[in-house]
């Protein structure tokens, strides 16, 4: 617990570089996939450079149209949403929004989704050298799809053999992205880490559902949708501990941060990097304040390094045993 | 309010216009269905908006459940045109999390900043905790988002409301007065009641040198009805070609939009829907396209922010559309 007591380094500018696979990034503070477009949206508001990597809206092989209206509600602290994976598809990514996500400077990391491992590899195979991808976050763990979404991939023989399979098509680190609604997230994580993944996201949406009593039905276009935001938060710090340490690769948070204090908390619990997410909706400048508020915590704190505080809190009490204190 | 007062009538057409549109005049008009618009224009360009703290410097009861608000925010926030809206966000703590979109009812610009007016009805929690915030109180301010009326088509502007959709469309016809342009203005609602500001319009319409026609559906204050029989009622009156601009609830915009299409009259829509973001990035607020505008998609010419062949996104696309480019019978 070092980290907390401070050592006389107050004042200067901690190190907050951290490794993911071959990758360096500059800091620890990513955009989580599906809120920051593909890069470029929000550029005139938040310089993605600045950040430790943009994790682009998930790319699929065709393009998808999304699911029916309607696709968002609000909830008591988040938000419930039914996207359905739209986006451009493969061959328009490639034509049209590489050359700018180049031209950001920024490390950008593309997220990539499939029906079947088949699907990935095609995907992979054809973005897997591409200059300007510096990682690919593989999503096993849509909520809101009818195939190939987090109920399909949540199988850990599924997992270990799918990234064997995709782990040869590429040098850039691979990021497998886990779904909270499981039995056993760090049974899906040791998976993962076996198949060859570099890191792991923990956590995806959770499942959720919200009724209109006056229409009588589903707020939502379908039944369910994934549940985000500030309400999700114990919840997924919950989960990312379990699985930080279930596992030696790196492990990125994400569920609910919208502040500096938010992403040191997943840190210190066992993450090494952190996404902000629905925050990014609420105020698109969001991921630099966090951290901007960051940075100043650890300076005021004296901390050296990002490396340092990470696991401060992990602490080898598992979160099951945790109540008989 | 000053400027040359005129008559304005609250029951049928009371003025005499230059010209007056014959039956044949409207099958000609029908017979020459206006040309498509470009898909969402003026969104091609890189996004401009962006979030300011604002202030709230006036609130007001409106009277039928309803508030006006002023926000003053400071410069270089762009002035929002009729038509275009912002993503209001309360400040911490708050009820709510997601900002909330609303449509700008008057825009005036200052030194330094510009006052931003809306009127909306506190029907849930965030409306609700907006409602009761006094002047002096901080709300940020995300836009201007989306694009507005295109009161430039040529043609004698048609402005229908419903309900609170009074406010957006007096500002439109408030940019078309600076224009020079009057309009024919057109406000229903169930009730007299529920003429929300009905006074205020009078004065500003009068003011413009506008006509404004009331409909109720309890007949309680000008045509016995809806807007859509007044429109039919009035249109043979109105010097062809008309432009439709219209805010209000969706079945009223189904039923302006489907007027217009049988009598190939340009019909300009300003919808609502749900929102997260406001600027095209999260995908929550699509609305479904025409079967028309489908077959006319091009996807590689559209930019990642508007929709897909399948859907519109109402907060880049719209929030006003070219009537006949959404699916009436699937909007919600």
């Amino acid at each position: 617990m070092s980290a907390r007591r401070g050592n006389g380094g107050a004042g200067t500018a901690p190190d907050l570089s951290v490794r993911i696979g071959r990758v360096t990034l500059a800091n620890p503070i990513l955009t989580a996939s599906g809120t920051f477009g593909y890069g470029d949206e929000y550029a005139h508001v938040v310089d993605p450079a600045r950040l430790g990597a943009v994790i682009t809206k998930t790319v699929t092989l065709a393009p998808r149209a999304g699911n029916p209206p309607r696709r968002i509600a609000e909830t008591a602290g988040g938000m419930l949403n039914s996207i359905g994976l739209e986006n451009l598809g493969l061959a328009r990514f490639r034509s049209e929004k590489l050359q700018k996500l180049r031209a950001l400077s920024a490390t950008v990391i593309a997220s990539l989704g499939g029906e079947t491992p088949r699907e990935l590899e095609e995907l992979l195979a054809a973005l897997g050298a591409e200059r300007g991808i510096a990682g690919f976050e593989i999503n096993f763990s849509c909520p809101n799809v009818a195939k190939g979404g987090a109920r399909y991939w949540a199988v850990p023989r599924r997992l270990e053999n799918t990234l064997r399979r995709l782990r040869p098509l590429t040098r850039a680190p691979l990021i497998a992205k886990l779904s909270p609604d499981v039995t056993s997230v760090a049974d899906l994580a040791r998976a993962c880490e076996q198949g060859g993944a570099d890191a792991l996201t923990a956590v995806n949406t959770f499942v959720g559902m919200a009724v209109d009593l006056e229409a009588m039905g589903s707020r939502l276009g379908r039944a369910t949708g994934g549940l985000s935001g500030p309400a999700i938060k114990p919840l997924a710090l919950a989960r990312c501990h379990e699985t930080a340490a279930a596992v030696k690769i790196p492990v990125i948070g994400s569920g609910g941060v919208v502040s500096g204090r938010d992403a040191l908390e997943f840190i210190a619990v066992g993450a090494a990097a952190v996404q902000v997410g629905t925050a990014t909706f609420v105020r698109p400048r969001a991921p630099l304040e966090v951290l901007e508020e960051m940075r100043a915590l650890l300076t005021a704190r004296g901390v050296r390094s990002i490396a340092e505080w990470r696991g401060c809190l992990a602490g080898a009490e598992p979160a099951a045993a945790a109540s008989h204190a | 309010m000053k400027g040359a007062r005129a008559t304005i009538s609250t029951t049928a057409p009371g003025r005499a216009h230059a010209r007056v549109a014959t039956p044949a005049a409207q099958r000609g008009q029908a017979a020459a269905a206006h040309a498509p618009a470009p898909l969402a224009q003026g969104v091609h360009a890189a996004p401009r908006w962006r979030q300011e703290r604002g202030t709230v410097t006036r609130h007001l009861d409106y009277g039928a459940d309803h508030r006006w608000l002023d926000l003053e925010v400071p410069a270089p926030f762009e002035a929002p045109a009729p038509g275009q809206f912002v993503e209001l966000l309360l400040a911490p703590p708050a009820p709510v999390l997601l900002p909330r979109p609303m449509s700008v009812a008057a825009v005036s610009a200052r030194a330094g900043h510009l006052t931003l007016g809306f009127l909306y009805a506190a029907v849930g929690s965030g409306t609700r905790a907006l409602a009761a915030l006094p002047p002096g109180a901080a709300v940020d301010v995300l836009g201007p988002l989306g694009h507005g009326f295109p009161l430039a088509r040529p043609g004698t502007p048609v402005l229908i409301a419903g309900g609170r959709g009074v406010a957006p469309l007096l500002f439109a016809a408030e940019a078309l007065a600076r224009a020079g342009r009057r309009c024919e203005f057109l406000f229903g609602a169930r009730d007299r009641a529920r003429l929300v500001g009905l006074d205020r319009a009078r004065e500003q319409l009068t003011a413009m040198n506008g006509a404004l026609y009331l409909a109720t559906d309890d007949g309680s204050e000008g045509h016995a009805g809806d807007v859509v029989g007044l429109l039919d009622a009035l249109s043979t009156r109105i010097a062809a070609p008309l432009v439709i601009h219209s805010c209000g609830p969706h079945a009223m915009l189904a039923a302006v939009a489907r007027w217009a299409e049988r009598k190939g009259v340009e019909a300009y829509v300003a919808m609502e829907s749900v929102m997260a973001c406001g600027t095209g990035v999260c995908r929550g607020c699509p609305l479904p396209r025409s079967a028309a505008r489908r077959a006319a998609f091009r996807e590689a010419e559209t930019p990642s922010l508007l929709g897909n062949r399948e859907f519109a996104m109402c907060c880049t696309e719209g929030p006003v559309f070219d009537a006949r480019d959404l699916d009436w019978e699937r909007v919600e």
